[in-house]
């Protein structure tokens, strides 16, 4: 594994300038990879029990000579797709559509990939009086179950437990450009201040950018984005993705199923353990 | 109170609980507040009101006389990200440890009505509750042990979430504190939770309704997002009652909704029932 990568001159970027372009409009999102990694994708609806989430694409396409099980956050470009795609935030139906094509992947054997791009699950009264906690909860402890190799990308927005409900997976890689956090700068500074203005002294302290998750041993590797980043060339972007995600795969289909869930278990049990290791860690502000 | 009659042996309550600070008139119903009164009710008022606890009072409540063991104690919170404003993290840390707390979460060993538990308490007093990387270490420390020995797990829950200060990977306590959870489950150890006033966001989205019995103090808050980002996010005007207690029960996210004063005797029963 590839971990202590900071390098404080790869990037030139201030961290609130990385958050614009992970949350830029023009950046690829999960189909315009999915149809480039697999033009013979078929979308799948639904999670069986009342509705389809549209903010969750899933389905099956061949993606190196296996058939493979797509998920990932879908946000809209125009105002109504945007709508109909709410922004990318699942509701409590897109855990279980989830879950739902997981325990579908598994029972033919196909592989998982999860594509991680979300501003967070919806904020709103539906989504409560529906259990949205409770959805996130049991996708979250479900995943730890599925015997079949999963790979997770963020591919821009990580927000918060609505990420981490897509996000457990045998090996997670983030894009050069993405950010994965515990809480939106909004939310963040909204929590500590009270005020969600402050959302760039937030930004700062939270320490979400692909490579600061690399420093602390939470991700796998950071994908590099074509120059003028991945919304300038979506088919490098989606190469560059593709080349990683089947690296990380290949060595997952040679592991026998209890030795994929074991270490899964304890990628996350220990996934602080590089902090715990070295005190002193924490790149200074 | 049905258990309670039906039971009376259980009356023998748990260690008395500590005294904790009150206002003088309840925000229930107004009435001056008799402290001595309050305390032999477990803090919870003629009206129905029940005060917070924190984790001191919580294990007095649940546990047998002198039967709690705590467990992994001297782990400490630290500032991994250098986080220093509105206020230096390790200062707050420091600050509530010489105040005498212990973390967001304590757990440890004990017997109830003679039945050996585990038990983690969170404590709303030590940064909201939430959950941090001791947290979420000494939950699936425990969860881990459980799930080798049998023995049942009850937790009781007071929490805003994730610890922003800790970034990340206080949102990875989550995935860690759920593994802990499926161990469980599959080794068959019940696990019964109680989700107290507030219940929120990354804690209530892992481990506190995942038990094989979710149990709520009445008007206890418990939801994922909280009413004032909610308002903010879709401006709606949310009901009376939105993510009450009773708003769960109603909405099927929790077995019971069950005052403090007969929770004892229904955990003693549950640990009867199941074996």
């Amino acid at each position: 594994m590839t971990r202590h990568g900071r390098k404080p001159d790869e990037s030139t970027l201030t961290v609130w300038q990385v958050i614009e372009l992970a949350r830029h409009p023009g950046r690829p999102y999960s189909l315009d990879y999915i149809r480039r990694l697999a033009p013979d994708f078929i979308e799948l609806h639904g999670d069986r029990l009342s509705a389809d989430d549209p903010a969750l694409v899933g389905g099956v396409g061949t993606w190196h000579g296996r058939t493979t099980m797509f998920l990932g956050h879908q946000k809209g470009r125009s105002l109504k797709e945007r709508v109909a795609r709410n922004w990318g935030m699942m509701h409590p139906e897109g855990y279980r559509k989830a879950i739902r094509l997981a325990h579908h992947a598994a029972k033919f054997g196909f592989p998982i990939v999860s594509l991680i791009d979300t501003p967070g699950a919806y904020p709103g009264a539906g989504a409560e009086e529906r259990g949205i906690a409770a959805a996130i909860a049991e996708a979250i402890m479900e995943w730890f179950r599925i015997p079949v190799p999963i790979v997770a990308a963020v591919i821009g927005e990580g927000g918060s437990g609505g990420a981490l409900g897509m996000g457990v997976a045998d090996r997670v890689i983030m894009l050069e450009n993405s950010i994965y956090s515990v809480a939106s700068p909004e939310a963040a500074a909204s929590i500590v201040w009270r005020d969600n203005t402050r959302k760039v002294e937030a930004a700062e302290q939270l320490q979400l950018t692909s490579r600061d998750l690399l420093a602390m041993g939470v991700v796998e590797e950071v994908v590099p984005e074509p120059a003028g980043s991945a919304r300038a060339d979506y088919d490098a972007a989606a190469a560059a993705l593709d080349e990683a995600l089947y690296r990380h795969l290949q060595p997952l289909l040679a592991q026998p199923t209890a030795d994929l869930l074991q270490h899964r278990y304890e990628r996350f049990r220990y996934i602080d353990s590089l902090v715990h290791a070295e005190p002193q860690f924490g790149p200074k502000i | 109170m049905a258990l309670a009659k039906a039971q009376p042996e259980l009356r023998i309550a748990g260690t008395k609980l500590p005294a904790i600070p009150l206002p003088t008139n309840c925000p229930g119903c107004g009435v001056g507040l008799d402290a001595d009164a309050l305390r032999k009710h477990n803090y919870v008022c003629e009206c129905g009101h029940h005060f917070r606890l924190g984790a001191d009072a919580w294990i007095a409540l649940i546990a047998d006389r002198s039967s709690w063991k705590e467990r992994w104690g001297d782990i400490r919170s630290h500032d991994l990200l250098n986080w220093k404003v509105p206020k230096p993290y390790q200062a707050v840390v420091d600050q509530l440890i010489e105040e005498g707390l212990n973390e967001a979460v304590r757990t440890g060993t004990c017997t109830l009505a003679g039945r050996p538990i585990w038990l983690a308490v969170f404590d709303f007093r030590f940064v909201g509750g939430t959950l941090s990387i001791v947290a979420g270490e000494r939950l699936a420390r425990g969860m881990e042990q459980a799930a080798a020995s049998g023995i049942p797990y009850v937790l009781i829950t007071a929490s805003g979430g994730a610890r922003m200060q800790e970034g990340v990977l206080a949102l990875m306590q989550m995935a860690k504190v759920n593994a802990a959870v499926g161990r469980m489950h599959s080794a068959g150890v019940p696990f019964f939770s109680v989700l107290t006033d507030p219940t929120f966001g990354g804690t209530a989205a892992s481990l506190a309704l995942l038990a094989d019995i979710n149990i709520a103090e009445p008007n206890a808050a418990i939801g994922f997002t909280g009413p004032r980002v909610i308002k903010q996010a879709t401006y709606a005007d949310l009901p009376a009652g939105f993510q009450s207690a009773e708003f769960q029960l109603a909405h099927g996210q929790v077995d019971l909704v069950l005052p403090r004063t007969e929770l004892r005797h229904l955990l003693a029963h549950l640990l009867e029932l199941y074996p």
